[in-house]
């Protein structure tokens, strides 16, 4: 659906997005994730046509940018950062507008209004003026005016950006229903956000992807196995031992009196053995969990890790 | 077609729920209201016939400061305001030409120029209930406050393309205006043989204003204001096209 071949874009000297490529297959959540100015808000506004690459090329839904700019945007539904909207016209107005320049006939316009008004839950407010909205409601707006023209492609920047929990949670499972119909791209450095909305999921930085996978997969790659926490009653030294001789399990750590942390391979599940073991040991087993590692941890490890290098080059320099 | 309709029409309710708007037309129709009461008072006096009502009013140096407030007064928010909203981002993606978005712009800041004239039309029937009128001269007179308008606006939404900056937008179209104006007043400095003296003529906005008030309608001015105007409006366009490599 959406095909991107060494996107480049160099201000001056500096490349913010560098030789990006990638392919989107049709009905798939793509997030681009990554650190303020990582690239992510120039690559989507080139891929919408708003800024020309400095080199690239882009085609979605078949139709080459090159070729056809104004087919191209005919083809994507755009919601750019910060939702900028129209403040003295009323939500419908807006949506009628919007309507008219991404070429709604007038014979669908009716349906499409009343579509995007349900789907976005805009019914209390179509006569209200967008100026008076609250931030969520925008949002809400800038996400049916994407939408009006039922795009194959929607890219939303940043979609959740100042909105309070409860709002973050509706516009979540509104673009996973979108996802159904449309081949979405979203924009975040909320990390919890790729892993509830996301099937795949780009790490870039500094204009480049430094990772590329399901959720699942990067945090798997990427951290390692999987670990257990168990808590135990009455466990002695011998423990570790112990747990070290279950099926599947990697390793053990012993943290503070009897908290464990058992790692083991990710095909393995040790937590029946476990189980097992506290009772034939006479143990009170008082909790056993999956340490859910979050793709924080990924996220730091691999936008930072040139950092560290350049640091310890500098300062080996310096010494 | 239908994109283009909608750019105007989004525009003119910009327009009309900003205050600036009432504020501008109830500027401009004290103004004109007052230069008319004090040209009609004038011309009443005895021996003052010889120019007609309609030269003394379009024809006259106040006359052109209306243009030279009004016209970057209502053009300045054109482009300036959606480039510093974002808005233009959503524009730029839609399927439309900047060529479409600039001509629409144009169109809506036009009409809406044309409705701060509409009212001194009242004037013209003033005059016509005590005194004989030259309805020709009246045509041609709002034929040259329509094209004087297409190129002041047309000017001040080129000088709206250029910034984020309303009131920038509308320091460069004030001087803009001022250097077409104020043109003909380097007339006197060059020698009356020179090739652009016989330019300089051509190009004298109050010549052109006050044939047109007398009735007289050069087609040579008229291709000047028009290829003015569209000079501009291309000039919009491509500055629009550039404004996102910067």
């Amino acid at each position: 659906m959406i095909e991107v071949e060494n996107l480049t874009k160099i201000y001056v000297d500096t490349p913010v997005v560098d030789g990006l490529s990638f392919f989107v297959p049709e009905g798939q959540i793509l997030g681009f994730l990554g650190p303020n100015g990582a690239g992510k808000t120039t690559a989507m506004r080139m891929i919408t046509a708003f800024l020309p690459p400095t080199t690239g090329r882009i085609v979605v839904a078949g139709v080459d940018l090159d070729a056809d700019s104004v087919g191209l945007r005919r083809n994507i539904g755009y919601m750019p950062e910060n939702v900028p909207l129209y403040p003295e016209l009323r939500v419908e107005e807006y949506l009628r507008f919007r309507a008219d320049v991404e070429g709604v006939t007038r014979l669908d316009l009716p349906s499409r209004l009343e579509y995007v008004v349900e789907r976005c839950m805009l019914s209390d407010v179509r006569r209200q003026v967008i100026g008076t909205l609250s931030k969520g409601y925008r949002q809400r707006v800038g996400l049916a005016s994407a939408l009006i023209h039922k795009p194959p492609v929607l890219i939303l920047d940043e979609p959740t950006v100042g909105l309070d929990p409860n709002q973050i949670i509706k516009v979540r499972e509104l673009i996973t229903e979108l996802g159904k119909d449309h081949t979405v791209v979203l924009s975040t450095h909320i990390l919890p956000e790729v892993e509830q909305v996301c099937d795949r999921v780009f790490i870039i930085d500094q204009g480049r992807i430094v990772a590329d996978g399901t959720p699942d997969a990067l945090r798997t790659r990427l951290i390692g196995n999987p670990v257990v926490r168990v808590e135990i009653r009455g466990a002695g030294d011998d423990g570790p031992e112990l747990f070290g001789r279950l099926p599947g399990v990697v390793a053990v750590e012993r943290r503070s009196g009897g908290v464990f942390f058992v790692e083991h391979a990710t095909e393995s599940d040790p937590r029946e053995a476990i189980f097992n073991l506290a009772v034939d040991h006479g143990w009170v087993l008082l909790g056993l969990t999956p340490e859910q590692a979050t793709l924080e941890d990924v996220f730091v490890r691999l936008t930072t890790a040139d950092d560290v290098e350049s640091f310890t080059a500098s300062t080996a320099q310096e010494a | 077609m239908k994109a283009f309709s909608a750019i105007v029409r989004r525009e003119l309710i910009a327009t009309f729920s900003s205050p600036l708007a009432y504020i501008v037309m109830a500027a401009f129709l004290l103004l004109q209201g007052a230069l008319f009461a004090l040209i009609v008072g004038y011309l009443s006096q005895p021996g003052q016939s010889s120019m007609s009502i309609l030269q003394a009013f379009f024809g006259g140096t106040i006359f052109f400061w209306f243009f030279l407030v009004v016209a970057p007064l209502i053009t300045m928010r054109l482009v300036a305001e959606e480039r510093r909203s974002g808005t233009i981002e959503v524009l730029l993606t839609s399927p439309v030409t900047e060529a479409q978005v600039i001509v629409g712009k144009f169109v809506a800041v036009f009409i809406f120029y044309l409705a701060l004239w509409a009212p001194t039309l009242v004037y013209v029937l003033i005059v016509k209930s005590q005194a004989a009128i030259d309805w020709g001269a009246v045509a041609s007179s709002y034929l040259g406050v329509a094209l004087f308008g297409a190129l002041f606006v047309s000017l001040g939404l080129f000088a709206s393309t250029l910034t984020r900056n309303q009131v920038i937008a509308a320091v460069i179209s004030f001087t803009g205006l001022i250097l077409l104006f104020g043109l003909p007043l380097t007339r006197g400095l060059l020698t009356s043989s020179s090739g652009f003296g016989a330019i300089i003529d051509h190009a004298d906005l109050w010549q052109h204003m006050a044939d047109y008030a007398k009735g007289i309608v050069d087609t040579r001015y008229v291709v000047y204001e028009l290829s003015l105007t569209g000079l501009f409006l291309f000039l919009s366009t491509k500055s629009l096209e550039l404004s996102k490599w910067r």
